[in-house]
């Protein structure tokens, strides 16, 4: 199990708890990819800082090689799998108490 | 001060976030308690992976760049101010937009 197949995971499991265990559907409406639109350059322009100064370094055996803005393009499923998680989360505390109240 | 290389980082995000709560009047600490709860899941989650990757060396820190302070085993602290920081702005941006764009429904940012 090296990055590539984890940061794979990450975004099923991201996916399927947004569909299946929230039940919060980020992933079909417009807000959460305009969301997700809005951060991507953000990563990239940190992921660029601490690769290009090599604050943080990846052992070559655990990535497939490919790089965007310095970074392993594994960084970019990560970075998917937390914006949904965190987006689905969110959403899912925040109607639970709108039903609550 | 190149120990505050990976810091610097996380400190543009948070004034980000600062500037974008207060510019976009989202007032999120009146939401503090659904925020702590998304906030510790995805630390739990996120930490552990970091915690188990760092392990089996899939990712190092340059020790000059970083602070040098471990939360949790050979984890450096900014990576556990990353995972705090990050979903707090993230969230905060998905708020914005909402506001933004009216796409949010019922939910007027007004009322947050």
């Amino acid at each position: 199990m090296i990055y590539s197949d984890i940061a794979l995971d990450a975004v099923v499991v991201a996916i399927l708890t947004d569909l299946f265990l929230l039940r919060t559907q980020m992933i079909t409406r417009g807000i959460f990819w305009l969301t997700y639109a809005l951060i991507f350059p953000f990563q990239l322009i940190t992921n660029w800082w601490l690769t290009s100064r090599k604050i943080v370094q990846y052992s070559t055996s655990e990535i497939i090689g490919r790089r965007l803005a310095g970074a392993p393009i594994e960084d970019l499923l990560f970075g998917f799998s937390m914006i949904l998680m965190t987006l689905a989360l969110w959403e899912f505390f925040k109607q639970r108490k709108v039903r609550r109240s | 001060m190149t120990h505050f290389s990976y810091l610097v980082v996380i400190l543009f995000v948070a004034l980000c976030a600062v500037s974008v709560n207060f510019g976009f009047r989202l007032r999120i600490g009146s939401r503090w308690l659904e925020l702590l709860q998304t906030e510790l899941i995805i630390l739990a989650i996120y930490l552990s992976w970091d915690t188990w990757a760092i392990a089996k060396k899939s990712w190092f820190f340059d020790h000059h760049q970083i602070v040098d302070i471990d939360v949790l085993p050979k984890v450096p602290i900014e990576e556990f101010l990353f995972f705090l920081v990050v979903p707090i702005m993230i969230i905060l941006s998905y708020q914005a937009l909402l506001k933004l764009t009216g796409w949010g429904g019922s939910e007027q940012g007004n009322d947050l």
